[in-house]
């Protein structure tokens, strides 16, 4: 495994399965894609329907969400593929491989995300991404 | 004393009674009904809610709430009614019920969002696959937040394109749930001479451009209602739905009659309360025929906070359940701070602007001739759930309930609400809607406090205590809501009788002692409204301590009475008089939520981070809950008036 594929897969990784807190008055906590569809569910109906009353407003709050997400996924990704350089290729395919599947069998299994816009208040993995 | 009190009150109601089928009946009856067994012509107190919400409004379906009309009206008659969270087979996992049933309720759904709110839910209904639904469904509170903001409180409110051109298809979804709005009222009216419950057909008419509240409660009289209700989205001022109350209602020929009360002026940055046209012209005398004719009421406190008056020094009082906040959007935010209020947002802003108007536009056109009355505002359809140690939230605002009733139900800020109060002669549509039409009604922030007010020039002082208080008050005066009649007596000054008994409690509810009456005047001097409030009755210092650990009521008065004689009448100024029934001080929502999870703020690991409001210094832990009465007016005629003009706008001191 390339320095590059390393850090492609500890990015996803991160961005699909750390929790990062929602600041601002609704509170929880969800990955960084979650901000991402977030974002995107509101762009649409603001797209198709206009952007009025609070729209603007939570299109700001879920943009800067995302945005600063995604560069600290990014950053611990850069950090972490950085860190496994002086591997092997192959060891460094066997660490990254367990980072990734100690990080998403725990979001599968556990109820880690407290997620306010959604249909119940904690989730797991499967419950933010669906 | 005060069974004696009681006793002669009731002696006399009974009195009244037995001889009250003789004579004709001072309400017009414009229904099909039983003549209700408990009849006083000396009229009764009735306790109800004129502010519910259930399923059908948007934002209370969006919070989970699946309670429709008629769970609402069970509610009010005293069953117990399922609310969320509900499991996979719709099960409510939590109830709630009243500790005493209601005499009268109103279910005021928006009408705004009717149509759309069961098109997102069901899939028959053209919509159910639009883009928005489907966001609403999979991101319930965001789609509470996009829907809810972009039509309500958009300056020009507009139907998304499902609805299909015109609206035509969102308003066609909306006639289900008008229809079924109609057949619950009908449903639980209790037309027998029992008459224990009686029912209104409303809505809510939910304007709120830019944010700021302008929204007003529709309530027919009979069974007779607008075809369809009228939208903020397509009629977006009050100017627009006065004028189709008019058409539609009003003037249609067909019995039906109306009235408007507006709510959370507290939240109106200014546009409440307004005194020019939509193209910024004044308003004329027939403008201000036209609103006070329609809006008789204003509702002076709910969830979202009392709307009396202004906190401040000039009236220490005002700061009873006070948000600081100027619009609807500011709830977004967190704490509040130090908000600068405009103003003109406060009933007796309003009220003092009124006197102002009507000097300008003549006798009879006052604009802000309202009376004052409480509500829930509930979007649990929990008509009248007002006890302060049940508080389950408001379930439509920033703290959702849709997984649960939280620990902390709600913001700081809300509280459970208030009643409404009817002096009526029966429990009927047309002896209730008769006086909310002349305004002889009073809010009350929850307890059931019953509060005679009547205004004169020759009450004797010997009144209080007589066995004929009633009679004498409407005999020699006029109640709450009245004008006095310009027949000064030897007094040379109005006197105003008030009586208040505290809540009687029962069912478990607490019953607090009065703690004192005061009487809050308005008036216009050199065309300025100004204001002061006497201490009548009672006594401050009585019972005003409180134990917070217990919340165990203190000291104070089972009832006060007081024969009250206006020290500064000037015969030639307008003004306005109310009542302001005080208790003693007793434990708000938030100390019996934090007690009974014995929080204690001396010790960090007993406060849990949901429960951290517990120990905020800025949050009130004790209240003292109260009654309002609607003025009583004094409008000087020509020979008493000075030459001088008012101002623009009210100032007031």
């Amino acid at each position: 495994m390339t320095v590059r594929r390393a850090r492609w897969l500890l990015f996803v990784a991160f961005a699909c399965t750390v929790p990062f807190p929602i600041l601002g008055p609704f509170g929880g906590s969800v990955p960084a894609v979650r901000h991402v569809i977030l974002l995107a569910a509101t762009g649409a109906v603001a797209l198709a329907e206009g952007a009025a009353g609070p729209v603007p407003g939570l299109l700001i709050l879920f943009a800067l969400h995302a945005a600063v997400t995604l560069a600290l996924c990014g950053a611990a990704a850069w950090l972490g593929a950085l860190l496994s350089a002086a591997l092997s290729p192959a060891a460094r395919r066997t660490a990254v491989l367990t980072v990734v599947a100690v990080l998403v069998a725990t979001a599968l299994l556990f109820p880690l995300y407290e997620t306010p816009f959604g249909r119940a208040p904690t989730a797991t993995l499967v419950g933010v991404l669906s | 004393m005060s069974q004696a009190f009681l006793a002669a009150w009731l002696a006399v109601a009974l009195a009244a009674a037995a001889g009250a089928r003789a004579v004709e009946l001072p309400f017009a009856r414009t229904e099909e009904r039983e003549p209700c067994a408990a009849y006083d012509p000396l009229r009764q107190p009735f306790f109800g809610d004129t502010h519910v919400h259930t399923t059908f409004s948007f934002d209370a379906w969006g919070q989970g709430t699946r309670a429709g009309p008629r769970d609402a009206y069970r509610f009010a008659r005293g069953e117990a009614i399922g609310m969320q969270p509900y499991d996979a087979d719709g099960k409510a996992l939590a109830h709630i019920q009243l500790r005493r049933p209601l005499d009268y309720a109103v279910v005021t759904d928006h009408s705004d969002l009717l149509g759309e709110t069961q098109m997102c839910q069901h899939p028959e209904l053209p919509g159910y696959d639009s883009l928005v639904c489907r966001v609403v469904r999979r991101f319930p509170r965001l789609g509470y937040a996009l829907v809810n903001g972009q039509v309500y409180s958009s300056e020009r409110p507009e139907r998304y394109s499902f609805c299909g051109e015109d609206g035509k298809l969102c308003r066609e979804a909306g006639r289900g749930p008008w229809r079924e709005i109609q057949e619950a009222a009908e449903e639980f009216y209790d037309r027998s001479a029992a008459c224990r419950l009686t029912t209104f057909v409303g809505y809510e008419w939910t304007g709120m451009p830019a944010g700021d509240n302008i929204h007003r409660n529709v309530i027919f009289r009979n069974a007779i209602a607008q075809t369809y209700p009228t939208t903020y989205i397509e009629t977006p001022t009050p100017e627009g739905l006065w004028k189709a109350l008019e058409s539609e209602c009003l003037g249609a020929g067909n019995g039906c009659d109306v009235i408007a009360i507006p709510h959370n002026s507290n939240v109106s940055n200014g546009r409440m309360f307004t005194t020019t046209r939509p193209d910024g012209a004044p308003i004329t005398a027939a403008d201000a025929r036209a609103r006070a004719r329609l809006e008789t009421l204003v509702e002076v406190t709910q969830h979202k906070g009392a709307s009396e008056c202004r906190a401040g020094a000039a009236d220490e009082l005002c700061s009873f359940e006070s948000l600081r906040m100027a619009t609807m959007l500011d709830m977004a935010s967190v704490g509040g701070g130090d908000v600068e209020l405009p103003p003109r947002i406060y009933a007796r802003e309003a009220l003092l602007e009124g006197l102002v108007q009507e000097q300008r536009l003549g006798r009879g056109a006052n604009p802000f001739r309202f009376g004052l009355i409480g509500a829930t505002d509930t979007h649990l359809a929990a008509a009248g759930m007002v006890d302060e140690d049940r508080f389950v939230g408001h379930a439509a605002g920033t703290v959702s309930l849709r997984f649960g009733t939280p620990p902390y139900p709600d913001r700081p800020d809300f509280n459970p609400g208030g009643l409404g109060v009817l002096w009526a002669e029966e429990n009927s549509r047309d002896a209730l809607f008769a006086a909310m039409r002349r305004r002889e009604a009073y809010g009350t922030s929850g307890p059931r406090i019953a509060v005679r007010f009547f205004g004169g020039w020759e009450y004797p002082e010997a009144m209080c205590g007589a066995s004929d208080f009633a009679a004498r008050g409407y005999a020699e005066g006029v109640p709450m809501g009245g004008e006095l009649p310009f027949a000064p007596g030897p007094h040379g000054a109005p006197r105003f009788a008030v009586w208040a008994l505290r809540d009687p409690g029962g069912g478990g509810a607490p019953s607090t002692p009065l703690q004192r009456i005061q009487i809050v005047k308005g008036w216009v001097e050199d065309g300025e409204g100004r204001q002061r409030v006497y201490e009548v009755a009672g006594d401050p210092q009585r019972g005003a301590d409180l134990d917070l650990a217990t919340c165990e009521p203190d000291g104070g008065f089972d009832q006060l009475c007081q024969v009250w004689t206006d020290p500064d009448f000037d015969p030639a100024a307008p003004a306005f008089y109310y009542a302001r029934v005080v208790e003693n001080p007793s434990c708000r929502w938030n100390q019996y939520v934090c007690n009974e999870h014995g929080v204690d703020c001396d010790d960090p690991r007993s406060v849990p981070e949901d429960l951290a409001a517990c120990c905020d210094p800025d949050v009130p832990r004790a209240i003292q809950e109260r009654a309002w009465t609607s003025p009583i007016w004094y409008s000087p005629p020509a020979s008493a008036r000075r030459a001088d003009q008012p101002a623009s706008a009210a100032r007031i001191r």
